[in-house]
């Protein structure tokens, strides 16, 4: 009885607590959207919107590595591949430039789904190499000389784009002022997509797949199928980040394919904590400007590397992460529901 | 033609049977990937690169090596060791780190530039072998990669070491219930590893050159064969090589628009008919 009566009153003090969550969001949410503009220089900005962008790619890379225990080392292959598709489906299809985002977005979805089928059935090490291998098979393909006509080789391809996306026009989308805002929203956007995601019966199937995949197929689950949605899935979210990157940098190049974009991702979601949306996020804002502090020596491959290492062994739940479990202890708040203790 | 094709693809495949070798027989013993094994490599290439400046290519030859495997020694203990209880996930990301901090601090040191490494004298020139001409050294690199391999294969086949090592990739609870201490099991092997890794190397320096991304380029190359090998297959990883190889030589020589994608075309096709590679590797998650 005792026990139960707690039980409810907990539920209760959550559920009294929803509405105030939900407003304090709405007000973070408008609030970020629309102050920076007005707060900080250009510069810092331009910054931010990096962070956000980086920190969209490590939401997929997290939500992957956190749900389905798999990591993903060719996430810039999607990222940077989606910018190249952009402008080549706009020049030599001459589509309008909101067709060609849809046209590249579907394109790199079948290419996830045929990836997806032939790697997530194996086991996790053997995915880690195989993405990082096909992550290079990308970066390799646009510097084919075949196809220089298209991708311009190493020199990399401006995307130069007439007429409006959405009502906005390329300039709007080259200001930093002016992008803040979508970028802003676009990551709240795939934060409450990736955040619904882990909390629904799927993210409950995947995380039962990574525990024991085979209890999963003894109890009758398909342990296939999950995992490929899961990686067509993420390779979305990455995606619409790599197409919002198209429309602010106007330029695409072989690096952006690099291994090296795909472990400043991973390293995103390693800061922040891989565990929710806000880690992730967090994470990729951080690593962008302590990039802009040590990528002026030339440092910032090794900020990478030492992150990886510092963040695996003695940090393994990110700055986000390790705060919300001290929060939780001080609170005596019990672990919710679907995530790991 | 063919005889050239074949010759040039097995000096490739010395170079990634010495490193791919060293990556499987780590994973056997302790499921580990190690994403840093490029690093080492890279590393080996230039000690071997700064000592043959001082004391010639043979000395590079053997002191890189030792170097290399008393690194190898200090990543079992520091590394290894100490996350033996995390994830094999976590481990392998953390070589992962380890490698682009190695080789970062490379690039720091001996700048952004390749560097060209020359022949020793007495391997320079060209012989005749079967009617056609063909550089001593890479003879010497075929040499000496089939021949480690098959020291390897000995060691593995007909020393009690050898044997301990088998079992424990085969089963490793087992042969740690029958008594193998496969710590001191794992230390001779990462340390061995590592130093195929210098002999690598440095042998790679007249071969290729020296450039700062070599250690990205080899460790996709040998985790490419591993899959293909089946991963902890050491038969496999040969077979593999010698099958990569052949792909990327006549790739070049044939479909040289191409070339650079005919290794992840291999893979893909291996994928999709036999999954689990061509070797008898042992499947773990």
């Amino acid at each position: 009885m005792g026990a139960r009566g707690g039980l409810l009153t907990a539920s209760r003090a959550v559920t009294g607590r929803r509405p105030l969550v939900v407003i304090l969001a709405v007000l973070l949410f408008a609030l970020g959207a629309l102050a920076p503009a007005h707060l900080v220089s250009e510069f810092v900005l331009r910054l931010g919107v990096e962070g956000l962008l980086l920190g969209m790619l490590a939401l997929s890379v997290a939500f992957l590595m956190r749900q389905a225990g798999l990591v993903a080392l060719g996430a810039a292959s999607i990222y940077g591949g989606v910018g190249y598709l952009f402008a080549i489906t706009m020049s030599e299809w001459d589509l309008s430039p909101t067709a060609a985002l849809f046209a590249a977005f579907v394109i790199v979805i079948v290419y996830a789904a045929v990836l997806g089928a032939l790697i997530v059935r194996t086991n996790p090490l053997a995915f880690m190499m195989l993405t990082l291998a096909a992550g290079e098979m990308v970066s390799h393909g646009v510097m084919l000389e075949g196809l220089r006509d298209y991708t311009s080789g190493a020199d990399g391809l401006v995307v130069n784009f007439q007429g409006a996306i959405f009502g906005l026009q390329a300039a709007d989308f080259a200001s930093a002022p002016r992008f803040w805002p979508i970028a802003w929203s676009a990551a709240w956007v795939l934060g409450l997509a990736v955040y619904a995601t882990g909390r629904s019966r799927f993210g409950a199937i995947l995380r039962a797949v990574r525990e024991n995949e085979e209890r999963m197929r003894f109890s009758g689950f398909g342990t296939y199928l999950p995992r490929l949605i899961a990686f067509v899935f993420v390779n979305g979210v990455a995606a619409v980040a790599g197409l919002l990157h198209v429309l602010n940098s106007q330029f695409v190049s072989p690096e952006s394919l690099g291994l090296s974009v795909s472990t400043n991702a991973l390293v995103a979601s390693l800061i922040g904590g891989a565990a929710g949306s806000i880690g992730p996020i967090a994470g990729g804002l951080f690593f962008a400007f302590a990039q802009d502090e040590f990528g002026a020596h030339g440092f910032t491959q090794l900020l990478t590397g030492v992150a990886i290492v510092v963040f695996i062994v003695l940090f393994p739940r990110g700055i986000v992460g390790g705060l919300i479990e001290a929060a939780r202890r001080r609170t005596y708040l019990a672990p919710r529901r679907g995530e790991a203790p | 033609m063919i005889a050239l094709l074949i010759a040039n693809s097995l000096a490739l495949a010395s170079l990634l049977i010495m490193l791919s070798s060293g990556l499987a027989l780590i994973y056997g013993l302790r499921d580990v990937i190690n994403f840093g094994h490029g690093a080492l490599y890279m590393l080996g290439a230039y000690l071997g690169y700064s000592i043959a400046l001082i004391g010639g290519f043979w000395v590079a030859l053997v002191a890189s090596p030792i170097l290399l495997a008393l690194l190898g020694v200090a990543f079992e203990y520091l590394v290894l060791r100490p996350l033996r209880g995390r994830s094999h996930i976590e481990v392998a990301l953390v070589t992962l780190g380890l490698g682009i901090i190695l080789g970062q601090a490379l690039i720091f040191v001996y700048g952004g530039e390749a560097r060209g490494v020359d022949a020793p004298r007495a391997l320079a020139g060209s012989v005749q072998v079967f009617g056609l001409s063909y550089p001593l050294y890479r003879i010497f690199l075929i040499g000496m990669g089939l021949g480690s391999c098959g020291l390897l294969a000995l060691w593995l086949r007909f020393s009690t070491s050898g044997l301990y090592v088998r079992a424990v990739s085969q089963d490793p609870s087992v042969a740690r219930m029958m008594g193998v201490n496969s710590d001191r099991l794992s230390l001779l092997v990462t340390s061995l590893s590592a130093a195929f890794a210098g002999v690598a190397g440095v042998l790679a320096g007249p071969y290729l050159s020296v450039d700062p991304g070599m250690d990205v380029t080899m460790i996709v190359n040998c985790l490419i064969i591993v899959v293909i090998g089946g991963t902890g297959s050491i038969a496999g990883a040969i077979v593999a090589a010698l099958l990569f190889g052949f792909v990327q030589v006549a790739g070049s020589v044939l479909l040289p628009d191409l070339a650079a994608i005919a290794p992840y075309v291999l893979l893909m096709a291996v994928l999709l008919i036999a999954p689990r590679g061509i070797g008898r590797g042992r499947v773990l998650s």
